[in-house]
């Protein structure tokens, strides 16, 4: 047989052992080529076993944030294409001159506007603007934490209007602030990385059971209301406990009021949020 | 996750939740196939990272082409990793730890044998450049041969030998004191 056959039938074993076939089932294919065969394959098992190494999960955390931020980055870019800055200082140029030429007007009635409304790039820009602005990691956390109880009123409200599509894609915002909580906690903390960021769950969850709690009001408020300014580390685990309870006693108010057609994505909404502070405030302890 | 072309497309448009998608998809693969050539997994998260963010440039460059977004990714990946080698000063040979040699012949003991990916990453130092390339792309990276061939820019035959040889050749690293 020619070197080129038994490559061709190396190459074909490889691709169905990848497949979930047997290496037996292999061989028993080319009884001729077997023993020739069986080594080699052997050792490409074992090769393909020994690569399935992945990045550390605190790594992919930063990984996934600073991605993001550059696809944000990226985005802003194409859309101010005559400004030549630095990327991060346009956009704040750019908030700061609407602030300016509006009196604040703009950048106020931006603040309240939804994913639906042509003023909701200018909130998230604004947001991202005070991020920059604030100089430490704990003052950062500590306002990306507020900044998520807004994605969950973004979520509650484009589900209640039967958008499912910006109600996932304000679930994809939400996680990402949630990320970046989680890398700024990390950032601040004493001790080590985040715990491993679990993947989005990627369908639909089955419906919570039924919370035991009174039924939730209207504003949703926890009792108590928000805690004091976060001083340290301590206080921070205080306010993003509290914007989890208040998140979650939202959603699943929202859940009662929204249209069937959204509830599989407010439901992963609900998951999401409860996987991420979950990890946040166990990195917190 | 939605058709790949679908996605891509969407991902040029500077859709963001497109080109997270297929980060999500891709990473660990990149990752793996960049460790693989490098021989240093922390080294390697870095540049797996930078292959996105240079992704993230040349986005708009890419044209279906009848080459799969898999391979473009790769080819950027395997730029970072020549890049990289090019810097790195020369690699020290690294002496192949005793248990990595088999006491007697047997075909059936190199897979059983625990290789883990510290023993693989020294055993590959022993190929060539072009034999690990097609090992970190085909078992690192999964690709098809038709890929890693673009990628490689080889014919599918030439990269059949190359992967033949680079399998003969780990064998007898593990079999040879």
């Amino acid at each position: 047989m020619k070197n080129s056959e038994f490559e061709n039938i190396l190459d074909e074993c490889l691709d169905r052992l990848a497949r979930g076939e047997t290496l037996e089932q292999c061989l028993h294919r080319y009884p001729e080529q077997a023993a020739q065969l069986e080594p080699l394959l052997r050792m490409a098992q074992a090769v393909s076993k020994a690569s399935a190494i992945l990045p550390r999960s605190e790594f992919k955390a930063r990984a996934r944030y600073e991605f993001r931020s550059a696809l944000q980055v990226e985005a802003t870019k194409k859309r101010l294409p005559l400004f030549s800055l630095k990327r991060r200082w346009a956009m704040a140029l750019m908030v700061v001159s609407i602030l300016l030429l509006s009196g604040g007007g703009v950048a106020m009635a931006a603040s309240n506007s939804m994913p639906d409304s042509p003023l909701y790039p200018v909130k998230l820009a604004t947001e991202q603007v005070q991020l920059t602005l604030t100089p430490s990691a704990l003052g950062k956390a500590r306002l990306c934490a507020r900044l998520t109880d807004r994605r969950v009123a973004e979520i509650i409200h484009m589900a209640c209007k039967g958008d499912v599509r910006q109600t996932e894609l304000a679930t994809e915002r939400l996680d990402g602030r949630l990320v970046m909580l989680a890398v700024l906690v990390s950032a601040e903390g004493e001790e080590g990385a985040p715990k491993a960021m679990m993947a989005l769950p990627s369908a639909p969850v089955p419906a919570p059971a039924p919370a035991p709690s009174p039924a939730p009001s209207e504003e949703a408020q926890v009792a108590g209301g928000v805690p004091a300014e976060a001083n340290g580390r301590a206080e921070l685990k205080r306010l993003v406990a509290y914007y989890a309870a208040n998140g979650r006693l939202a959603l699943n108010t929202g859940l009662g009021k929204a249209p069937e057609s959204a509830k599989p994505a407010l439901r992963r909404a609900i998951a999401v949020s409860e996987a991420r502070y979950e990890e946040i405030l166990a990195a917190l302890d | 996750m939605q058709n790949e072309e679908s996605l891509v497309r969407q991902a040029q448009q500077r859709n963001e939740q497109a080109f997270a998608q297929l980060y999500e998809a891709y990473f660990d693969k990149i990752y793996r196939y960049v460790a693989l050539r490098i021989g240093d997994r922390m080294e390697a998260e870095d540049i797996a990272q930078q292959v996105f963010l240079n992704a993230i440039q040349a986005i708009s460059s890419f044209k279906w082409r009848g080459i799969p977004f898999s391979a473009w990714l790769f080819r950027i990946a395997h730029n970072q990793v020549v890049d990289h080698l090019r810097r790195k000063a020369k690699r020290a040979t690294v002496p192949l730890e005793e248990s990595l040699v088999a006491s007697d012949y047997d075909p059936q003991l190199i897979a059983e044998q625990r290789l883990d990916i510290e023993k693989l990453l020294v055993a590959s130092r022993k190929l060539t450049p072009a034999q690990q390339e097609v090992i970190s792309l085909r078992f690192a990276g999964g690709l098809p041969i038709a890929q890693v061939a673009k990628i490689m820019g080889k014919s599918e035959g030439a990269v059949k030998a190359l992967q033949h040889s680079a399998i003969v050749a780990l064998r007898k690293v593990f079999l040879v004191a």
